[in-house]
């Protein structure tokens, strides 16, 4: 199945070993993507590897930002305002959101759904044109910067997401009945790459996918950063620990956002969006010291940031955890002994994103 | 405190399910379609949206911020034989809109405001032609024959 | 009155023979120029339909609402240079589309298309065994298929063709059992059941009032006939890249294409007349041939739903699906039909 494939996310390509339509063993090849991100971070200012973060999980770019500015604001010593956080939550929110809807379509597209992918991305358009109003550009943002945001939010805004968030969970769970209700959809999910939580916890699996298999780990919740403290909200798990478990995981965390942005727009307090301490015409004089790893919940999983700085005006070194990298890692050990169709439901239910598993 | 809520899939009728699938389906051909037919009618893009890269050669001192912090060594700078007193170097930055990634930085730090980003996106070029130099940034982008 | 006496009337004075010979001629041309025309029209049927469930727009460029679409796909795929793979087997290769596009134009003479205010009687071929004829040709198609899918020296084609051959053995006999029950159910009440013509005279009552079972296993059966989602696992695109026809370009993917949805539109047209009592309905001597294509509509877009809506079924879980549901199921119809035609209730 090569990198050209159509049913391969992204540039993904697997070797396949097949006894008739068995596959006996997998390898996946990545590196078709790999564009030496963290290289670059380490060659360029603090302020400007910023993009490369937003180019590194593509369909959710909030919260690879905030991934590494949880970082970079803890080496450089600058505390965002509270109103920054809370926008944060606000935007990472809604990029979880649209991170979820863009696996729901490409998932149905893999198991041979045509109609709810469109369903699934008319939503997503909304939150990307909502981008398109809040930070001016749709998909790769850079909206936030080192202690503060690009834009304010303002009333105007606000409305507008909770006109978003009114219509939505309507919209999301009449796609979603076209998948859970179909027995067609059942029978290719239902006991399909059967995950034990030892074996996730081995392999290093987060996100969904670890909380599938009934483990209720969630940095959101184990390790507040930002203002996850103050919300209320659940860490859904299931027991099923198959493709199936991952598919309803992943629409109850849409609906946990959704709770998740309703409390947060009622919360956002007054105050500057940014820290003048980090104001843009001294973001290329920031300095830092020290060695900090930040660790965040991105739709994918644990993603880590590991930043060593010198004292200069550019980091020493940049490592990223990426959470689609370890969770893809666990593709050979799922689809061994199974059908090729259902090795393709197995590789769609892990949610990969290239752009991040080659960074 | 980890509040936990452990979801089971939700009970279904077998056979019905698809049935109601396919009305759901059904209903949704007699909705409006979502889609813009693009060249005859725009989607409203809001006012933050920025996508061209403007210069105002008569603002810029040429401090060279703008190339020191664009991430992706687009914007070099480039003399220009311009009277402009604020200018002594006569340098002016120029762009290369075939690696711009459209971060706003060179807006950010401008002291003078004089680079600045427009909503205006439709610039599309062959791929040698990306290369704007500072008397072009300054014009609109019908005025930029190539 | 029927448009073989019309035309043979019209051309008269070639004499009697000669003018029934070419009376034939052109109506066979004639239904292949209309299997021609309704297949093209089912693909921007499909399109369009497909893109309005989607809430989009579909073809809107090409000719008012994009009308002539197909007819500019066509031309660009007559234009295309066809690429052929190396290490074929150049005949079977070669052979395969024009099997299946023959074996569906073939299909669309046996249907009895009805009444038609002046033109008479539209039905082609007077048969009496036109049933078993037409399943004949249509078991033809998956020959195409299969030689599309071991001669063209790829293993997605391969696999895709060897999806198909376990996918046609596990749902004929149950289809070819749901027809002998119609058939028997039509044998009580005409003299000619294997001709579909009889079996459409038979139905006072439409016969899926009589049979629903029936009526499901021969339209899951010929869904699958289709091979259109869910049950497209020989061209799983996927998983399979597009299965036996991946390696073909040009005018020869079109013939394939072509096949595709020309069996949606047959299969809807058997359906209606052998289930939902063809072209019966008010004013049949005027409007036959419009309820015949009014029914075959409803059930192309039932059809199309189902494609647009369902996930691909698994391989396996189909061949356990036909073996083990659909065949004792059409076993119990088969049954029930002779209850039913010994009681005389047909």
């Amino acid at each position: 199945m090569g990198p050209q494939h159509p049913s391969t996310h992204g540039v993904l390509r697997l070797k396949l070993l097949l006894d008739g339509e068995t596959v006996k063993n997998v390898e996946p090849v990545i590196g078709y993507l790999h564009r030496n991100a963290e290289k670059i971070c380490e060659l360029d200012y603090y302020c400007d590897s910023l993009i490369y973060f937003d180019r590194m999980d593509y369909v959710a770019a909030m919260n690879m930002e905030i991934g590494y500015l949880e970082a970079a604001e803890k080496l450089l010593a600058i505390e965002p305002p509270e109103r920054v956080k809370w926008i944060r939550v606000v935007m990472a929110e809604l990029n979880r959101l649209a991170s979820h809807l863009v696996w729901a379509g490409a998932f149905g597209l893999d198991l041979g759904m045509l109609t709810p992918f469109f369903y699934f991305f008319e939503e997503r358009e909304k939150i990307l044109n909502l981008f398109t109003e809040i930070c001016g550009s749709r998909q790769e943002t850079n909206y936030m910067s080192i202690g503060g945001v690009y834009q304010d939010f303002n009333d105007k805004i606000i409305f507008k997401i909770k006109q978003f968030l009114k219509q939505f969970p309507k919209k999301m769970e009449e796609a979603y009945s076209l998948f859970i209700k179909n027995d067609i959809f059942i029978s290719r999910t239902k006991g399909i790459g059967i995950l034990e939580p030892e074996v996730a916890l081995s392999y290093g699996v987060t996100g969904p996918m670890l909380r599938a298999s009934g483990v209720p780990y969630d940095v959101r919740k184990d390790a507040p950063y930002l203002v996850y403290d103050k919300l209320n909200f659940d860490v859904p798990i299931s027991r099923g620990k198959d493709v199936l478990a991952r598919c309803i995981v992943r629409f109850e965390e849409m609906r946990q956002s959704v709770k998740i942005l309703n409390q947060a727009l009622d919360k956002i307090p007054d105050g500057p969006y940014f820290n003048p301490k980090a104001k843009k015409s001294l973001m290329i004089r920031l300095r830092g010291e020290g060695d900090v790893y930040a660790r965040t919940e991105s739709p994918k999983g644990e993603f880590g940031v590991h930043l060593v700085g010198d004292g200069t005006v550019k980091p020493y070194r940049l490592h990223v955890r990426s959470p689609a990298f370890k969770n893809l890692s666990i593709l050979p050990y799922l689809s061994r002994d199974v059908l090729i169709a259902d090795m393709v439901a197995i590789s769609g239910s892990i949610d990969l994103v290239f752009g991040e598993v080659d960074r | 405190m980890i509040e936990v809520k452990e979801i089971k899939p939700p009970r279904r009728i077998p056979f019905f399910g698809m049935i109601s699938g396919m009305f759901t389906v059904f209903r949704h051909a007699f909705q409006k379609p979502v889609t813009v037919q693009y060249p005859e009618k725009r989607e409203d893009q809001g006012d933050r949206f920025r996508y061209r890269i403007y210069l105002s050669t008569e603002d810029c001192v040429g401090c060279t911020l703008c190339e020191q912090v664009c991430p992706n060594l687009s914007i070099t700078m480039m003399m220009l034989d311009k009277d402009n007193p604020r200018n002594k170097r006569k340098i002016y930055p120029s762009v290369n809109f075939g690696t711009c990634t459209v971060c706003r930085n060179c807006e950010e730090i401008c002291p003078t405001d004089a680079i600045y980003l427009k909503g205006v996106f439709e610039t599309s070029r062959t791929r040698n032609s990306f290369f704007y130099n500072p008397l072009e940034l300054e014009k609109n982008e019908e005025e930029v024959r190539r | 009155m029927n448009i073989l006496t019309r035309i043979a009337t019209i051309l008269g004075f070639l004499g009697h023979f000669p003018a029934y010979a070419l009376a034939y001629l052109i109506e066979t041309l004639v239904v292949i120029i209309f299997g021609t025309v309704a297949v093209a029209g089912m693909v921007y049927l499909f399109r369009k339909y497909m893109a309005r469930v989607q809430i989009r727009v579909g073809p809107n460029r090409v000719g008012k609402f994009g009308i002539l679409q197909v007819m500019a796909d066509g031309l660009k795929l007559f234009q295309k240079e066809s690429i052929m793979p190396s290490g074929r087997d150049d005949l079977p290769y070669k052979m395969a589309p024009v099997i299946v596009f023959i074996g569906l134009m073939m299909g669309f003479v046996f249907i009895p298309y009805g009444p038609l205010v002046w033109f008479g009687n539209l039905t082609v071929t007077h048969s009496d065994v036109s049933l078993v004829i037409l399943f004949a040709l249509i078991a033809i198609m998956p020959i195409g298929e299969i030689l599309s899918g071991i001669t063209s020296n790829n293993k997605y084609a391969m696999l895709g063709a060897l999806r198909g051959v376990a996918k046609d053995i596990s749902f004929e006999v149950p289809m070819m059992l749901s027809i002998l029950s119609v058939v028997i159910m039509a044998s009580a009440n005409v003299s000619n059941p294997l001709d579909i013509n009889g079996i459409v005279q038979a139905q006072s009552i439409p016969f899926i009032i009589l049979e629903p079972l029936g009526f499901l296993i021969f339209f899951i059966s010929m869904t699958a006939r289709a091979s259109f989602s869910p049950f497209d696992m020989g061209e799983s695109d996927s998983e399979l890249v597009t299965g036996n026809t991946t390696e073909y370009s040009g005018l020869r993917f079109g013939m394939f294409y072509l096949g595709l949805f020309g069996t949606i539109f047959l299969g809807s047209m058997i359906i209606s007349s052998i289930y939902l009592g063809g072209y019966y309905g008010p004013f049949v001597g005027y409007f036959g041939f419009i309820w015949l294509m009014v029914k075959t509509l409803v059930l192309v877009i039932i059809s199309l739903t189902v494609w647009l809506t369902m996930p691909r079924v698994r391989i396996d879980k189909f061949v356990t699906f036909g073996w083990k549901v659909l065949l004792p199921l059409s076993f119990l119809q088969l049954v029930v039909a002779g209850f039913l035609t010994l009681g005389g209730i047909s």
